[in-house]
């Protein structure tokens, strides 16, 4: 039996458990999903503290809605849905980043001895880039990484149509080629000398 | 930069590994809202005389408010200006549309208020 469907199966027994009353039957879900709902919210908003505070106010959530879930979809469809939205709305609140994506400045040019961490850090000026998008872009971006590059995974957590997914992303991805333009050719230079380091 | 390098940027992120106490914090959460008492509905029922005494009051000054001013707007002599016949009704038209659009634009403006 694959890992998934266990996992379904395991779910399915829980929620029944916590509907009818055993609240500690949660403590399963809590198990299983607190690791993804923590990276999900960590990539809205790239703060370990933050993304913790917002993945257990979805399981919070959850477990009051609990009785919503109709099983017509998975249960890690609905809960990450849920999630979502309660990471949408919180981060409409307080954002993460205040400028525009124009503002973000393009990580220097590395040098030939650059180490990993700073290559690390220069990937992380990208990543961040992502949260400086606008909204609409934003999320798809954000989904689609976080479900393994799954168009119709990002779709289902946001409720919209593939094609509307698949054209933000489109979208967000020109933006983010216009803002480093230079990233590409840095990249190919690192890797050349790399190259030359390893004899090759 | 191209499609595959933002791929590569952005496919590969470190897993965070949960803190050690999240999973005890988000139980002790529930249960401490499991053993809470549920929340006091509202009472309608002891509340329903009060909606409508405030409602008829609210009628009746409304009404009082209409006779009151009536007379007195009778008696004053408003002179509008002078249009030509041809341009009163687009005029009035007009009018209706920018009233429609000011109350548009203050529901607009309460509702954002209350969302916060």
């Amino acid at each position: 039996m694959s890992v998934t469907v266990q996992s379904a199966i395991e779910d399915l027994a829980d929620v029944e458990r916590v509907l009818a009353g055993d609240v500690g039957a949660f403590e399963g879900i809590v198990g299983r999903w607190q690791g993804p709902l923590i990276n999900m919210a960590w990539r809205y908003c790239r703060d370990r503290g933050r993304a913790e505070e917002l993945a257990q106010e979805a399981l919070v959530r959850a477990w009051r809605r609990l009785a919503s879930w109709r099983r017509e979809s998975s249960f890690s469809t609905w809960l990450f849905a849920l999630a979502a939205n309660v990471y949408r709305n919180d981060l409409k609140r307080f954002p993460v980043v205040n400028l525009p994506i124009e503002d973000i400045a393009e990580p220097s040019r590395a040098a030939d001895q650059q180490s990993r961490v700073e290559e690390k850090s220069r990937y992380e000026v990208v990543r961040r880039a992502v949260l400086a998008l606008p909204k609409r872009y934003r999320e798809p971006v954000v989904l689609f990484y976080f479900h393994e590059k799954d168009v119709a995974a990002a779709a289902q957590t946001m409720g919209l149509p593939e094609g509307t997914v698949k054209a933000r992303l489109s979208r967000a991805r020109e933006l983010l080629r216009r803002r480093f333009p230079q990233f590409e050719k840095h990249a190919g230079m690192e890797t050349a000398s790399a190259g030359k380091e390893a004899g090759v | 930069m191209t499609d595959k390098r933002i791929d590569a940027i952005l496919g590969t992120e470190e897993e965070l590994v949960p803190s050690s106490g999240f999973l005890a914090s988000v139980m002790e959460r529930l249960r401490e809202e499991a053993a809470a008492p549920p929340p006091i509905p509202f009472p309608w029922k002891r509340a329903l005389p009060g909606f409508v005494v405030a409602a008829g009051v609210m009628g009746w000054g409304a009404v009082e408010l209409v006779r009151f001013i009536g007379p007195a707007m009778a008696a004053v002599k408003l002179s509008p200006p002078h249009v030509s016949a041809g341009l009163a009704r687009p005029l009035e038209q007009a009018g209706w549309v920018a009233a429609a659009l000011v109350v548009s634009l203050v529901s607009y403006l309460v509702s954002r208020r209350v969302a916060g």
